[in-house]
């Protein structure tokens, strides 16, 4: 019963709102209340979930009276071009204006607020669509953006690797590592794990997999191993991607197979300038990260 | 950390109520926003079986409220139901936050779940940001809250907490420039430690200057680093040259944070001209490379053509090839609009890939269509229904049915 509350009320406000007030109404004293600033006739629909108020054209237009952007939020973004002539200032929203907002929209004082409500960012980096453009595709109720193209589940490798950090602006890392918990670890494999050491045996035809951690240093001391694909490929892969790595193991456990100061083939993974800012990483994660591989640090 | 989410979305959705409730007796309150049902019909990315879910949107904003109308309240939700599995009605607040500008006529602070971006970090944090700003030639923002974080279906527990400064330069209508510093608890541990920059400047009325970085403090590199330059001769021509590079960091308590990475470095070229009133014309190459010798490149081109006022076509073509593999593709489409009741699009999106030598070639294809109808000036329906063929589907029909109210 409780959990039906929450929608009970969120579905109850929805309705009551349209119910309550004329809409367009309430829109109207406002307007009432602020003189109309002048304005040039849009020739387009508005772009944004929540467009600002679109007052009435009540004499020749003179865009430079005004300052705010909010006056002309429903206008064609290319129109905008028409009055920022010779002003020095360059046009945006321009074809490459996805991959370029971003520059814009971090810095303090930004004006996107003044056409786009805090939704239009969000439906995009934290997954939603209230604002049904007919172009962008769905998934679930996620907005699919233009860069997601056709199959993304199946070219997403390929993209997520162009720029690390690109998924980062809108899925946090635990969304990937839900998502890829949900198949078979198998069904995942990068290309460097398709070889992987528990199908390698030993010269007496014994495999990996029958060996422990404890028991690596007596056939690799130092961690030396002979030369094969797999343990040069993976170490560049997780160079290059490291946070490829994390959407499946996301504990580092596996890591720590090879990895940890305890055990098995104890290869060091630190940077070079690791000796420099060690100590910083102990003090700031309490030597959260450090106990998971040594006993002493 | 499940309590305190579940007690903020009830505290959030009375809220909402009890404004409605408010704004009732204060006829001065304007009430804005829209709601929008949504029907939304797609294959499971595990299973493949057929899904249907219903969604309820809502956004809305409460303005006026005091006599001063320097308060204003704003709110952005969602409801879903998986209609052919039930289950749980889940939600997702977005935002609901009080927006009070010119406090003291100095300050505008914002209270709430809210969406925080610095040049040095983002977040959707519970909590507040303030920019005091009116103060002379350096504005500040100062804010913190709890971090919000959503899966895949909800809203996951947290227990990382967000706090961030900037400082920025005001009254400069050409040079935009400010210092940022954001930090990310985890629990108690320090997660990141984050100085950041921006910096954008007009020279001679065709040249943008433009920068960006992100230091990490913890890890000492710089964990982003953006610069570019623009020059506009005229307004039909774009013309921008930008190198980024970045090193990936993470969290000081994840033990991935102490491992070596290589640095990602890309350089881009574009140009962007507009031939005529009815022709747009765009081209775009980057070389990225990945370190240790691995390389790719990149380029896309398009064409926006509106042949008359009510209709638009695009063309675009991309193809990279290099490390990691190759991807083609072209995306096509055709727009209408009335300008009246309503609005049709259909397009295709087409792609082929190589994953790497062991999957060889793959081909994606995307077959869409749209439409959109106005039964009045605040109320609207729109369809969108596409057939998805690639190498898991000869025939996947998914599409979403909506009905929005503007109020």
């Amino acid at each position: 019963m409780k959990k039906l509350v929450m929608p009970a009320l969120f579905f109850l406000s929805v309705a009551l709102i349209p119910c309550v007030y004329g809409g367009r109404d309430s829109l109207a004293q406002a307007q009432e209340k602020s003189p109309a600033p002048q304005i040039i006739q849009p020739v387009s629909e508005p772009t944004s979930t929540k467009p600002a108020e679109k007052p009435s054209a009540v004499s020749t237009p003179s865009v430079q009276d005004t300052t705010s952007h909010k006056d002309y939020a429903t206008m064609n973004v290319k129109e905008c071009a028409e009055c920022h002539k010779g002003s020095g200032v360059a046009p945006t929203h321009g074809a490459y204006w996805v991959k370029e907002h971003g520059q814009v929209a971090s810095k303090s004082r930004k004006n996107c607020v003044d056409c786009h409500g805090q939704s239009f960012c969000l439906d995009c980096h934290k997954g939603g669509g209230i604002d049904a453009d007919l172009k962008i595709s769905n998934y679930r109720t996620n907005y699919i953006p233009a860069s997601h193209r056709t199959d993304f589940r199946e070219i997403h490798p390929l993209k997520a690797l162009d720029n690390p950090q690109t998924c980062y602006r809108c899925h946090n890392q635990r969304y990937c590592t839900e998502c890829h918990s949900k198949f078979r670890g198998t069904d995942l494999m990068v290309q460097s794990h398709r070889r992987a050491w528990s199908d390698g045996t030993f010269q007496n035809g014994i495999a990996h997999s029958g060996f422990t951690t404890a028991q690596c240093q007596s056939c690799h001391p130092g961690g030396i191993l002979n030369q094969n694909i797999w343990s040069s490929d993976h170490a560049r892969e997780a160079r290059r991607n490291l946070q490829s790595c994390q959407t499946c193991h996301n504990d580092g456990a596996v890591c720590m197979t090879c990895h940890s100061a305890r055990s098995g083939l104890m290869v060091n993974p630190h940077p070079r300038n690791w000796d420099r800012v060690k100590d910083k990483y102990r003090s700031k994660s309490g030597g959260k990260s450090c106990r998971m591989c040594h006993d002493t640090f | 950390m499940w309590l305190p989410a579940r007690f903020i979305r009830v505290v959030a959705v009375c809220l909402l109520c009890g404004l409605c409730a408010a704004a009732k007796t204060a006829s001065a309150v304007v009430v804005e926003g829209r709601s929008s049902t949504q029907l939304l019909w797609f294959n499971d990315i595990i299973d493949g079986s057929k899904q249907v879910e219903m969604a309820q949107y809502l956004n809305v904003s409460f303005n006026g409220i005091d006599s001063g109308e320097k308060l204003s309240v704003k709110g952005y939700g969602k409801l879903d139901y998986d209609l052919k599995h039930g289950g749980e009605v889940e939600n997702r607040l977005y935002y609901l936050y009080a927006d009070y500008k010119g406090f003291m006529d100095k300050a505008d602070i914002r209270l709430g779940r809210q969406f925080v971006n610095l040049s040095a970090g983002s977040a959707l944090i519970d909590g507040i940001e303030a920019d005091i700003n009116k103060v002379g030639p350096v504005g500040v923002v100062v804010m913190g809250g709890r971090d919000v974080v959503f899966g895949e279906e909800r809203e996951l527990a947290s227990h990382l907490y967000s706090v961030g400064a900037a400082a920025y330069l005001t009254g400069l209508p050409k040079i935009s420039l400010d210092v940022s510093y954001y930090r990310a608890y985890d629990y108690s541990d320090i997660a990141r430690d984050i100085l950041g920059a921006g910096y954008r400047q007009y020279f001679l009325d065709s040249i943008q200057l433009y920068a960006n970085a992100r230091y990490d403090l913890t890890a000492e590199v710089f964990n982003e680093v953006l610069g570019g330059i623009k020059y506009f001769p005229t307004l039909n021509w774009m013309l921008t040259a930008e190198h980024y590079e970045s090193y990936p960091t993470f969290d000081t308590t994840s033990i991935y944070s102490v491992f070596a990475v290589d640095q990602y470095k890309e350089n881009t070229v574009r140009a962007e001209y507009t031939a005529t009133s009815w022709l747009d014309i765009s081209f775009g190459y980057s070389r990225e490379d990945f370190g240790e010798g691995a390389r790719a490149n990149l380029y896309e081109a398009g064409v926006k053509l509106r042949p008359s006022m009510n209709t638009t076509i695009g063309l675009f073509h991309d193809r990279r090839w290099g490390y990691p593999g190759d991807l083609a593709g072209f995306k096509v489409y055709a727009e209408y609009n009335s300008f009246g009741k309503w609005k049709a699009a259909a397009g295709i999106d087409y792609d082929t890939y190589e994953r790497d030598n062991m999957t060889g070639q793959e081909t994606a294809t995307k077959y869409w269509a749209a439409g959109k109808y106005k039964f009045a000036k605040n109320m609207s329906s729109s369809i969108r229904v596409e057939d998805n063929v690639n190498v898991n589907y000869s025939r996947d029909m998914q599409g979403r049915l909506t009905f929005d109210y503007d109020f």
